[in-house]
């Protein structure tokens, strides 16, 4: 029977149930930093594999950002690439999102746009971050 | 054959009108080149001669801030005319776009100006929604002012000296930042060549502490200061040592400069200083940039560094300074460069704060091309080196405090509407439980007032219509130069912002769409008026299976502007005219070419029989809002039999509720009708058949819970008689 209390049907990431907050919020971090499971890998090696490689190629472009040898709009376009990319690994590998207040623990079932708009915003704040972080330290060349 | 020759006619203009209006904006993101900057004659790549009348030739840039001179020819003489200054020669002021509106400036020789050209700018604003020509006919405005005036954007104010300007409406902020750019190189230049007098200011009165202070007490006590420029600041690659780390210090004070310079070398300073004049030290600590430069050598004046006390600035020439040997108070840092520089002038008073001003040049890694830029440092003399303390300093106030100060109570009243607005929906369970499907007024009073107060205060009044091309400036200004106090001199847009940010968080995107959105408003007051007016049997829903597939447009049209802005700003506020805003709100259906005001024109007449149809399917900024209100705090209430009831469903006219009773947050904009229904003991099918079910077993009808059903009888045992009553625990059991 569908729930109609939530967008898509409901779910629990393995680490729902656990009591400890601190568990729960450490478990919550490691899966905004970590797309990948062992479950996505069993359903698709391929992609998996690949957005490994590209995770790794995106690192060393913040890296290279970092030290200045790249360029603003370069950084933003892997970025972005990579983003996309993360859309599809997470959908195959932890298709989930929350729902409702960030310290709740109702979790549900992502569909392609939900996971458009969790990976976008969580994205958004980690390269806002980051690349403020970098500009501010004069690391990045940003054309004028 | 004759329709034919008008149908082609028809096209043409219509092709010719849109690309003249493209057209107008040819100083956007202009190619400027590059020795525009830095040469000496400045009048070889600027059109001088455009805005100094007359001239027809030039001097090359001379002073600090540099201007030129220009002559005019008079009977085989050469006469001169007046000055041209270009603005990024004097300021950085940055406007909203985050970069300076390039000027070329003209001024006469009695300092009015006399003429103004944009070289370049990059203001979103002026591509498409408001013509360039605005902003000369904006600039237009100083000719023949004084530059001595106090000009400032808004009504005159003869009681005040005020003269006051025509602003633009819509890019307000554009125009303070040009006034302040006009302003400052104006008085910047005046100063300089005597047209304005510089301020007198009473002097200095030394108090005596007794106390001769090392360099770490003198550091302590602000009495010596520090500035830093780090390679990055300049467009050079970051390194472990700064740029240029300077020391400076005021001297004429004896128990200061005896501390710095020790008793022989200060007396000998000092016996050769007339009265007014005023002697600093400079030592550089770190960099290997001279800050004596080598300027002075050609011109006689040193270029990098000034002294700057409200509005005067005071320069130095070669027989201004003096050498610098050593630093007598103990631990002072080694030095590289030094010199004892004197402020020769009575307008200058150590009384009062200063600022020493390094002049250096920012060179953009990507194009090698330089841009002025300055670093300064306050000093002001310890209060406990000054008879009687500090005197008391009213500073001016920046302009968007201004902004602030004189529309207080339009600000006030629009943060009313938003704090209102935002409680009324906190309250939104009182108010949908007041309210019944036949009468929905305890609800919409409040959602038809918002939406009436935002048309026409915050939308035709205050001009302040959110848009994607504000998400897309900010972009920009977060990649090349933010500045807080741009964003602050729209305070309609920025509270509007930070409401919108928070209650998408706290509830989603309908609240601002459905109840405070200028043109949404706009739009759903037109479909329940035309619904009013008898045209509700012409209006009608797209299918679901269109509204399902039609949807998706506005976030590819969102994604798309967000992808062409990564390439070109300039194209991507072009395309962002999807947005009929500017066309309704801050230009006018009946000010802009008709390719624009059909556009608006055409969706609000679409309006009227199809509820929203711009928010639905084509709103960039909609669909930017849309996505994080997927996360949401608080959503709307369901019950489990709303998976197969369609009630509140079918009267969704945002068709955000699907054939399973989910509510897609993103599409919702919150008009609450389904909440209404969901307390509505009449109209909401489970919760009617539960009334009928309890009218007819005679049992009471309980108030209705937050879970949108009656309150559950608890069965209680028999009270045994002589016994009291106790509290039962809560039955598990419900009736529902």
């Amino acid at each position: 029977m569908v729930n109609p209390t939530m967008p898509t049907d409901p779910v629990n990431p393995p680490y729902a149930e656990t009591p400890s907050l601190v568990r729960l919020v450490a478990a919550e971090a490691w899966d905004h930093v970590w797309p990948w499971s062992s479950h996505g890998f069993q359903r698709q090696r391929a992609v998996q594999a690949a957005s490994m490689a590209l995770a790794l190629a995106a690192t060393v472009v913040w890296v290279l950002a970092a030290m200045g040898q790249l360029e603003a709009g370069a950084l933003i376009g892997w970025w972005f690439g990579w983003s996309v990319f993360e859309v599809v690994v997470r959908l195959g590998s932890k298709p989930y999102v929350k729902d409702g207040p960030w310290w709740g623990r109702r979790y549900r079932v992502a569909n392609t746009m939900d996971m458009v708009c969790y990976v976008g915003f969580k994205n958004l704040l980690i390269g806002a971050a980051l690349f403020l972080a970098l500009k501010s330290l004069g690391f990045l060349v940003v054309q004028g | 054959m004759n329709f034919l020759a008008a149908l082609r006619n028809l096209l043409l203009s219509a092709v010719l009108s849109s690309a003249a209006s493209l057209a107008i904006a040819n100083t956007y993101e202009a190619q400027l080149p590059a020795e525009i900057n830095s040469a000496p004659e400045l009048c070889k790549y600027a059109p001088c001669n455009e805005v100094l009348p007359g001239a027809t030739s030039f001097s090359e840039r001379k002073g600090q801030p540099p201007y030129v001179e220009g002559y005019a020819e008079e009977g085989g003489k050469k006469k001169f005319v007046g000055y041209v200054m270009l603005s990024t020669d004097i300021t950085d002021t940055p406007a909203y776009s985050g970069k300076p509106v390039i000027t070329l400036i003209g001024m006469d020789t009695g300092g009015h100006f006399v003429g103004v050209r944009i070289l370049k700018h990059s203001e979103p604003i002026l591509l498409l929604g408001i013509p360039e020509s605005s902003l000369v006919r904006f600039n237009q405005q100083y000719l023949g002012k004084f530059v001595g005036d106090n000009i400032e954007i808004g009504q005159s104010r003869p009681e005040e000296n005020i003269t006051g300007l025509d602003a633009i409406s819509g890019a307000t902020v554009t125009v303070i930042s040009q006034n302040q750019v006009m302003m400052t190189s104006g008085t910047a230049v005046a100063r300089q060549v005597g047209i304005l007098k510089p301020t007198i200011r009473e002097q200095a009165r030394f108090a005596q502490t007794g106390a001769k202070p090392d360099w770490a007490t003198l550091v302590k006590q602000g009495a010596v200061q520090r500035i830093v420029v780090t390679p990055e600041q300049v467009g050079l690659p970051r390194g472990p040592q700064p740029f240029v780390e300077l020391w400076f210090g005021y001297l004429n004070h004896p128990e200061l400069g005896r501390a710095i310079l020790g008793d022989g070398p200060y007396n000998s300073l000092m016996s050769g200083l007339k009265e007014g004049e005023h002697a600093l030290f400079v030592i550089r600590t770190g960099g290997k940039e001279s800050f004596k430069g080598s300027g002075f050598v050609r011109g006689g004046i040193y270029d990098r560094v000034q002294v700057r006390q409200g509005a005067d600035s005071f320069t130095f020439r070669d027989t201004d300074a003096f050498n610098l040997y050593g630093i007598a108070a103990p631990g002072a840092p080694a030095f590289n460069e030094s010199a004892i520089f004197i402020v020769r002038s009575k307008a200058f008073s150590a009384a009062y704060p200063w600022k020493f001003v390094f002049l250096g040049n920012r060179v953009d890694r990507a194009t090698g091309a330089r841009s002025f830029a300055n670093f300064d440092t306050e000093y002001w003399l310890p209060a406990a080196y000054l008879e009687g303390g500090r005197p008391e300093v009213v500073k001016p106030d920046a302009p968007w405090v201004r902004v602030w100060k004189t529309r207080a109570v339009e600000i006030g009243l629009f943060a009313a509407l938003l704090v209102a607005v935002g409680t009324v929906y906190g309250f939104r369970d009182k108010l949908t439980r007041r309210a019944t499907r036949k009468n929905k007024w305890p609800v919409n009073i409040f959602k038809y007032s918002a939406w009436i107060i935002s048309i026409g205060f915050v939308g035709f009044g205050m001009l302040a219509q959110p848009s994607i091309t504000q998400v897309l400036t900010w972009f920009h200004a977060l990649l090349f130069h933010w500045q807080w106090e741009l964003f602050l001199s729209d305070p309609f847009i920025f509270l509007f912002w930070i409401f919108i940010i928070v209650t998408v968080f706290v509830w989603g995107r309908g609240l601002f769409c459905g109840w405070l959105c200028p043109f949404g408003s706009l739009s759903e007051l037109l479909y329940k008026v035309g619904g009013a007016v008898g045209l509700k049997r012409f209006q009608f829903q797209l299918p679901r299976r269109w509204h399902n597939r039609l949807k998706w447009v506005k976030y590819f049209v969102f994604f798309g502007l967000l992808a062409v802005s990564v390439f070109s700003m300039g194209l991507a506020e072009k395309l962002a005219e999807v947005e009929p805003f500017k066309t309704t709100f801050l230009v006018g259906l009946f000010n802009r070419s008709w390719p624009y005001t059909l556009f608006a024109g055409g969706l609000l007449g679409l309006s009227i029989f199809i509820e929203r149809p711009f928010c639905k399917y084509l709103c960039p900024l909609g669909a930017s809002l849309a996505m994080p209100s997927t996360f949401r705090w608080f959503g709307l209430k369901r019950k489990q039999e709303c998976n197969s009831c369609k009630a509140c469903a079918v009267g969704c006219g945002a068709q955000a509720i699907d054939e399973d009773g989910r509510i897609d947050h993103r599409e919702c904009l919150h008009c609450l009708d389904c909440m209404v229904l969901y307390t509505d003991e009449h109209t909401c099918p489970p919760l009617a058949q539960e009334r009928k079910r309890r009218t007819k077993a005679g049992l009471p009808l309980t108030p209705i819970g937050a879970d949108g059903y009656y309150i559950p009888i608890k069965p209680m045992p028999a009270r045994p008689a002589g016994k009291s009553v106790r509290a039962q625990p809560e039955a598990a059991t419900s009736t529902h």
